[in-house]
């Protein structure tokens, strides 16, 4: 029970490590990035020198980088992250209106896709001659080969365009279905390896000489046994989320943490930037923990 | 296995009397499978266009053409034209040519970024070690088209900042194929042998680990190779390509999606080719993961996962 | 009286580089009610194939004879439906297999396997079947059978894993029971263990069995009727006692004197005095802590205050069961382990004041063999590759003798120049084996550790092995430290033996003082428990049973 504890505590304290590593690093590579977001208003709304000088030393850009770094982390530990600099409205307030839809577009797909795959996983293990075998290499191939952004192109150009059955901004099922069957892809195949592999172990032969009936060995024994390579796989492909949801905003013009991210970066917006990034790569860091957490609750054995 | 058609059968027993050698499915030639020559056909082909392409085209790439924008297929332009009225097809060629050039730069760079650095730190020790994984943590904390994204925005557009993007945002991959190897191998009875011969970490590494963690990293680099390619046309599509007005296919189908009601023959040939290219690609990919493979075979514990 | 189980012409076939390979070949035999039937053979002998066709669980590259007839009661097994032999599993053919940890599911806890099987096989609800499963517990000998069920196989020693697998192989009530080696990944003490509770659990129930093992002395302590297998075919089969006091065949004969050889000294079992009782190994009351689980957990103690001394030409033989230490002990040594306290001198030099680091002149007169030789070579390297590590390595001299130099070894350990190109996949475990104490010795060492290293090979190539390691001690006055839980192969080399129990050295004494007259409990139950070839084993059917092997 203590070594339990003390490990739980040891994951807090390496994940707040690396949320602050994250954060360092990226408040280095944003001030590197050429150019700041007086530069890029100053060419939009023709502001001159002494304006623009101005109107740096308002927004605090004058100070050096460690006060600056200083700053933003005080406020950001009061759960304050500042004011974006194009919008002019809290950063928060515009990040807490964009998780929402980003939330539910990866929840969605993600959903899609595990079921799908362990759907097609199950079956191909029990009849590997059958068609939905050759499924799994067919999802496989296309998640690699077909890039999600193409896929909605050609889907906007049919389905919206051509056939006009669809909206083409703010439709949510076709991105679903596309990063479903993207997640899918990824996720059937180490899953179906792993699966046949499994059924070549000894304690299969086991179960197959205690009599038991194929399905129920596939989704008895088979299918829990690759609960931990099923559960790795979905948290890569759902922390991968946070940046294939990316291009899908930004191609259905869903209002979610990707669309923000990129006028943020093409914006020079550096508090917006800071706050994306940081809500991102805790969000990746959470999927990792609790990734990490799910393969201990399936696997009791402790780690080799 | 298949739980269902596990039984053995009665069919195709040697008969009795005759020897235990049978003429049979040894003998003939294996014929080479269709995904395979279908792969290598396209990327040859591909590579070929992206080395001789922009020569045997004839048409210039830049050269507008505004009197005939946005044009369909024809004689003249045999992919059409774009919103400049360029041509669509030299314009593809020459991209074929910076997309290959950008994925494979893009897998190199992740390959020494992440394998170098990893097995060097973990031959030379165990602390150093811990610093880089350290370090390929943070990496890792960020989505990977979006640390790209930054990183080209920092380094600014141009080919360079494109591959490098690329290779530090693939290499954690590259890092935890090369620890897990390296693990395994360490663990290996042999390894242990020649430890107890008195080897050092780094003879070890080269002796004995490197030829296994070697198929390993030339199988990633397969897989990955394609997923390079593709998140430079994400990167592309979202205007962070090579440069404004290199024609990368990502960049093509980003500067073609405002008019695709007018010209979708602009944007569907590059997602086209993009598509087939990285078809062939995963195809190659997985007969090198078949054929390759190292750690499967022998030693059926040590899987290979990422 | 119809047999029943009557196996006629059981052929396996398996598809080979060039053709139909047959690894089993037209055996038959019968079993009656109440009966054991001991099949025995080395690896590759069909032996286990032979049991998984009864269940027709043989892999799906297997190929079946068309002639092969299992008759089980009134009906032949090979032409049921799937499903219908899917209700014989378990009800009325059930299995037990090698390696209890591999057999037991990892993630479902070892109640819910069996009662699984209970309910399979008999309609009941599940309250019902965890109380079936806790009375099966029970039978089986397993503590606290009303919670043992809530564990985890990894939970469970090796003895008490397969004390599960026996209780789910009963749930179904079987009238047969194949236990495929059952013990031979156990503990001599818990295979004791296993097999009583095996002899009484047939008693009590009136199971057939089919027994299969490569020990011939395990397998005749519980067979009446024995059948002996050599590449897929029947070579001798008949009543206990009759093969075991007049083996027919020549293989038989040849199996049984190498069992009994075993149970003698070595022959040249007096050490070489030509070279002075120089000491080659000296330990202190070493310990040796291996960090727990977990980041706060207290280190284990391995090794606790081990004292022992090994001089030139002296073989030591350290005996315990798997986690008594015995190995690290070796590590430690050689520098794979790191003690924590105490001290180890080699050669007279002690290493306790030098961070336990050897030096490359004493890494060259202590050398380790370790126990698989399947993993010791890297498949990549060619046996030449393999024997010049050393000279790399270890910066020996002549680079150009080196060449004489490894020939010289290979044929040292009974091997030619023949084998230089070789990869180690074209050996034998024995060959490998050879290759692996031909790399240790290239050195010449002083000392040669050798960490079970005939426990993965055959009974007859055991024999060579312990043989050329017996030459080479005479012939250099090499020191031998051999560690193992086979007390047979022990008593056959050792001079000394010292016994370990968790951890610490229990008894350090002449060889025949412990083997006779064992002063610590712990080695006398090592002794007891030891398998013999005793040709008084029950054989209550000596009534001429005879297989019926039609080669003909």
């Amino acid at each position: 029970m203590v070594t339990l504890l003390a490990t739980v505590l040891i994951h807090i304290a390496r994940a707040a490590l690396l949320v602050f590593g994250v954060t360092v690093l990226v408040f280095i590579l944003v001030r590197a990035i050429p150019g700041d977001a007086v530069d890029v208003l100053a060419i939009e709304g023709g502001l001159t020198d002494s304006q623009a000088e101005a109107m740096r030393a308002g927004l605090g850009l004058t100070a050096s980088w460690l006060d600056q770094f200083t700053a933003w982390c005080l406020s950001a530990l009061r759960g304050e992250l500042g004011e974006s600099l194009r919008f002019h409205v809290p950063v928060a307030d515009l990040l807490l209106q964009a998780i929402p839809v980003t939330l539910a577009l990866g929840a969605a797909s993600l959903a899609t896709g595990f079921v799908l795959a362990v759907a097609i996983a199950l079956i191909a293990t029990l009849r590997p001659r059958s068609i939905v075998a050759s499924l799994v290499d067919i999802l496989n191939i296309w998640s690699i080969a077909i890039p999600t952004f193409c896929a909605g192109l050609v889907a906007i150009l049919v389905f919206s365009l051509w056939l006009g059955w669809l909206p083409v901004l703010g439709n949510f099922l076709v991105p679903v279905i596309i990063l479903g069957l993207d997640a899918a892809g990824q996720i059937v195949k180490p899953l179906h390896e792993e699966m046949k592999e499994l059924g070549t172990a000894v304690y299969i032969r086991t179960a197959r000489a205690k009599g038991l009936h194929p399905l129920k060995i596939v989704i008895g024994h088979i299918l829990p046994a690759a609960a931990p390579v099923l559960l790795a796989m979905t948290g890569l492909v759902a922390a991968s989320f946070i940046g294939g949801a990316l291009t899908m905003e930004v191609l259905f013009g869903l209002p979610g943490v990707g669309s923000l991210a990129f006028n943020a970066v093409n914006g020079r917006d550096y508090p917006l930037i800071q706050a994306v990034v940081l809500f991102l790569a805790v969000a990746v860091i959470l999927i990792n923990a609790l990734t990490d957490l799910a393969q201990r609750l399936v696997d009791p054995r402790p780690e080799r | 296995m298949s739980t269902h058609d596990q039984e053995a059968t009665r069919s195709g027993y040697p008969g009795p009397g005759r020897p235990t050698i049978e003429q049979g499915s040894g003998g003939r030639a294996r014929r080479l499978p269709f995904s395979l020559l279908f792969g290598l056909a396209i990327v040859t082909l591909f590579v070929l266009a992206a080395l001789f392409g922009p020569m045997l085209d004839g048409q210039d790439p830049f050269s507008q053409d505004l009197l005939n924008r946005n044009q369909g297929p024809s004689p003249a332009h045999w992919a059409g034209t774009d919103n400049f009225g360029r041509d669509v097809l030299s314009r593809l060629l020459y991209g074929a040519r910076l997309t290959l050039i950008v994925g494979a730069g893009g897998v190199i760079c992740a390959l020494i970024v992440g394998a170098g650095l990893s097995l060097t730190a973990l031959a030379i020790g165990p602390w150093l070690a811990a610093a880089v994984f350290g370090f390929i943590d943070f990496i890792r904390a960020l989505p990977g088209v979006l640390l790209a994204l930054i990183l080209i925005v920092a380094l600014g557009a141009g080919l360079s900042s494109v591959v490098i993007a690329l290779g530090i945002a693939f290499s954690p991959f590259f890092a935890y194929i090369a620890r897990a190897a390296w693990r395994r191998e360490m663990a290996a009875d042999y390894v242990t042998a020649a430890r107890t011969l008195g080897a050092s970490r780094l003879r070890i590494l080269y002796r004995h680990a490197m030829p296994n963690i070697g198929g390993a990293l030339i199988t990633l680099a397969a897989v990955i190779l394609p997923r390079c390619i593709v998140t430079e046309s994400v990167l592309s599509f979202l205007g962070l390509g090579v440069s404004p007005d290199t024609p990368t296919w990502g960049r093509m189908i980003a500067d073609a999606v405002p008019l695709v009601e007018r010209a979708p023959h602009a944007v569907l040939v590059p997602v086209f080719c993009l598509s087939l290219l990285t078809l062939a690609l995963a195809l190659l990919g997985n007969h090198v993961r078949a054929a390759v493979d190292p750690l499967r075979a022998g030693d059926p514990s040590g899987r290979q996962r990422w | 009286m119809a047999a029943l189980l009557d196996v006629r012409d059981l052929g396996i076939a398996f598809p080979a580089p060039n053709g139909m390979l047959r690894v089993v070949d037209r055996v038959s035999w019968r079993l009656d009610a109440g009966q054991t039937l001991g099949i025995v053979g080395e690896s590759g002998s069909g032996k286990s194939l032979t049991g998984l066709a009864l269940l027709r669980l043989l892999p799906a590259a297997a190929r079946l004879d068309p002639a092969s007839r299992i008759r089980y009661r009134d009906t032949d097994l090979l032409d049921l439906s799937e499903a219908d032999m899917r209700s014989r599993r378990g009800s009325g053919l059930a299995m037990i297999f090698q390696e209890p940890m591999a057999s037991l599911h990892p993630l479902l806890t070892v109640g819910r396997q069996v009662v699984e099987s209970i309910r399979r096989h008999t309609d009941c609800s599940a309250l019902e079947a965890r109380r079936k499963a806790a009375a099966l517990f029970d039978e089986a000998g397993l503590p606290d059978p009303g919670r043992i069920g809530r564990r985890y196989p990894h939970e469970l020693s090796g003895g008490q894993q397969q004390r599960v697998m026996i209780a789910m192989a009963l749930a179904g009530n079987p009238d047969i029971l194949i236990a495929d080696e059952p013990t031979t990944a156990l503990d001599t003490t818990v295979q004791a263990q296993i097999l009583d509770l095996l002899r009484s659990l047939q008693a009590m129930r009136g199971l057939a069995m089919v027994f299969i093992s490569h020990d011939l002395a395990v397998v005749t302590s519980m067979a009446h009727e024995v059948m002996v297998l050599r590449s897929g075919r029947v070579v001798e089969s008949g009543s206990t006692g009759v093969v075991l006091s007049a083996p027919e065949s020549t293989y038989t004969q040849g199996l049984v004197a190498a069992r009994r050889r075993l149970s003698v000294r070595a022959p040249a079992a007096t050490p070489s005095r030509s070279v002075g009782p120089e000491c080659a190994l000296e330990l202190r009351d070493l310990c040796v802590d291996y960090p727990g689980r977990g980041p706060f957990a207290r280190p284990v103690r391995a090794v606790d205050r081990a004292s022992l001394t090994l001089s030139a030409g002296r073989a030591l033989g350290l005996v315990g069961e798997s986690g008594s230490g015995k190995s690290t002990i070796g590590k430690a040594i050689v520098g794979l382990a790191r003690p924590t306290s105490g001290d180890l001198t080699l050669f007279g030099r002690p290493l306790a004041g030098d961070g336990w680091r050897l030096s490359r002149a004493l890494r060259r007169r202590c050398q380790i063999v370790l126990q698989n030789p399947y993993g010791a070579l890297n498949p990549r390297l060619t046996i030449e590759q393999a024997l010049i590590e050393p000279f790399v390595t270890l910066g020996l001299k002549p680079p150009n003798g080196r060449q004489s130099r490894i020939v010289a070894g290979l044929e040292e350990v009974g091997l030619d120049a023949g084998f230089l190109d070789r990869y180690p996949h074209q050996l034998s475990g024995g060959q490998r084996q050879r290759v692996c104490i031909a790399r240790a010795l290239m050195s010449e060492p002083g000392l040669l550790i050798c960490d079970e290293i005939v426990s993965a090979l055959d009974a007859s190539i055991q024999f060579q092995v312990l043989d050329l390691l017996n030459r080479m001690r005479t012939a250099r006055g090499l020191a031998l430290l051999f560690i193992g839980h086979d007390l047979e192969v022990i008593r056959y080399i050792a001079d000394d033996i010292a016994v370990m129990h968790r951890g610490t050295i229990v008894e350090h004494a002449p060889a025949d003082n412990v083997l006779d007259t064992p002063q610590h409990p712990h080695s006398r139950a090592l002794i007891d428990a030891m398998p013999r070839l005793d040709v008084t084993a029950p054989s209550e059917a000596e009534d001429g049973w005879r297989a019926q092997h039609r080669s003909a």
